[in-house]
């Protein structure tokens, strides 16, 4: 396993003082916050930042790790893809630096402290579970049948900790939205004495797909046409997640031009619509015949932009 | 698919069909019931129901509640520190939307 620089990670020396490590923290958790920043990897660097400063606010913990650190096996990169987290399941609320439930990498390292089970004659619902999930646009227009894999670290009867799968087959609601909740009853942890299981949670976000651009219920989409497909108002077929859809581009549109089709977004009660925004594409004038067809346009057209 | 998966056979959106009482929503987060009560008195939740018995959260709530946990546990912020900083995203957010 690699070693990950928490020094590196916090930007602190390896002498800082408590306080120059707090700050650091401080500093990189209001940067990289989730909900607040808008830099791509921020969920996977705020989480990174968090491990480390739980390490090394911990007198004890800093010193276990700048023991293995002085082994000279540090500053080897380590860079989180973005999404790192989407399918794994955590009890709790997902990440959270000042909880005992984050990242394994410390206790795989140095061992885990022996977790106190809660001991209760009580009957309790059993935890609820967290995970993230990434679907395709199309799955929440249709509302099709999916295997969803969700890993959980657990421990085996040693302690160790290992990644158990499961497979769960779901439909896919109609009109889910990035940002919402499929709750599974019963798929939580399991209840305590007579409680009942826990939920799962499901968080859902969509796949990037660089053809559509997605705002709640709206969904954007470019559609590249040619100058004389707009200056002459024709109808062009456009590929959209519902479906192919022909479409009349009014006659002289330019450029950045928002056509709506009326709920043809996400679909819901009252469906999102999709905003085809018109990008009209030059023709390269290589030939001879190309060039001299935009000579005569030049003539026909007597046409200034910028005369303004 | 497999018949050894796990089959669900009924999933909610809980943005849309779900109401939660005041210990359901604490359960789903693991969230200390004061924090809750706190939270609805700075205005940070807005659950229907007049004591907390009988109080009924939207759906939306669970993701706003995720969200003011982040930031209280995280940041290390007070709840009024919260109320301010949710107030300010929800507003980015609809700067966001005007100009898009």
């Amino acid at each position: 396993m690699k070693l990950k620089d928490y020094y590196e990670v916090l930007g602190v020396d390896r002498t800082a003082s408590e306080d120059e490590i707090k700050v650091a923290y401080r500093k990189l958790a209001r940067k990289y916050h989730p909900d607040v920043s808008k830099e791509s990897e921020a969920e996977a660097r705020f989480k990174e930042v968090g491990e480390a400063y739980a390490v090394l606010k911990d007198s004890e913990k800093r010193a276990a790790y700048d023991q293995v650190g002085s082994q000279g096996k540090g500053n080897q990169g380590f860079t989180p893809p973005p999404n790192w987290d989407s399918g794994f399941e955590f009890s709790g609320s997902g990440f959270n630096p000042n909880t005992g439930d984050q990242s394994g990498f410390f206790e795989e390292m140095f061992g885990r402290q022996s977790r106190s089970r809660q001991q209760s004659t009580m009957d309790a619902k059993g935890q609820d579970h967290h995970a993230k999930v990434m679907i395709d646009l199309v799955d929440t227009y249709l509302g099709v049948k999916k295997t969803i894999a969700l890993q959980m670290p657990s421990f085996d009867t040693l302690g160790q900790v290992f990644m158990q799968e499961r497979k769960l087959d779901i439909t896919i609601p109609k009109g889910i939205q990035a940002g919402q909740h499929l709750r599974l009853t019963g798929q939580g942890s399991p209840g305590i004495g007579k409680g009942s299981a826990g939920d799962l949670y499901l968080e859902i976000s969509f796949k990037p797909n660089p053809r559509y651009r997605i705002d709640g219920k709206d969904v954007y989409m470019e559609l590249p046409i040619t100058p004389w497909e707009a200056a002459l108002g024709e109808t062009v077929t456009v590929s959209t997640p519902s479906g192919s859809v022909e479409l009349k581009i009014p006659t002289g549109s330019n450029s950045g031009r928002k056509l709506r089709l009326k709920g043809r977004g996400i679909p819901a009660k009252e469906p999102g619509d999709l905003f085809v925004v018109i990008a009209i594409f030059t023709p390269p004038a290589e030939t001879e015949p190309e060039k001299e067809a935009y000579r005569s346009m030049a003539k026909t057209f007597k046409f200034n932009p910028r005369k303004d | 698919m497999t018949e050894n998966n796990i089959q669900i056979e009924q999933v909610s959106i809980v943005e849309n069909e779900v109401q939660m009482t005041a210990v359901e929503l604490c359960h789903s987060i693991g969230l200390e019931h004061e924090y809750l009560i706190a939270w609805v008195y700075e205005g940070i939740l807005s659950p229907t129901g007049n004591s907390p018995e009988d109080w009924q959260f939207g759906g939306d709530s669970l993701s706003r509640a995720k969200k003011a946990l982040r930031l209280s546990r995280c940041l290390e912020i007070n709840t009024p520190g919260v109320a301010m900083v949710m107030d300010l995203l929800d507003e980015i957010s609809l700067l966001r939307k005007q100009i898009a």
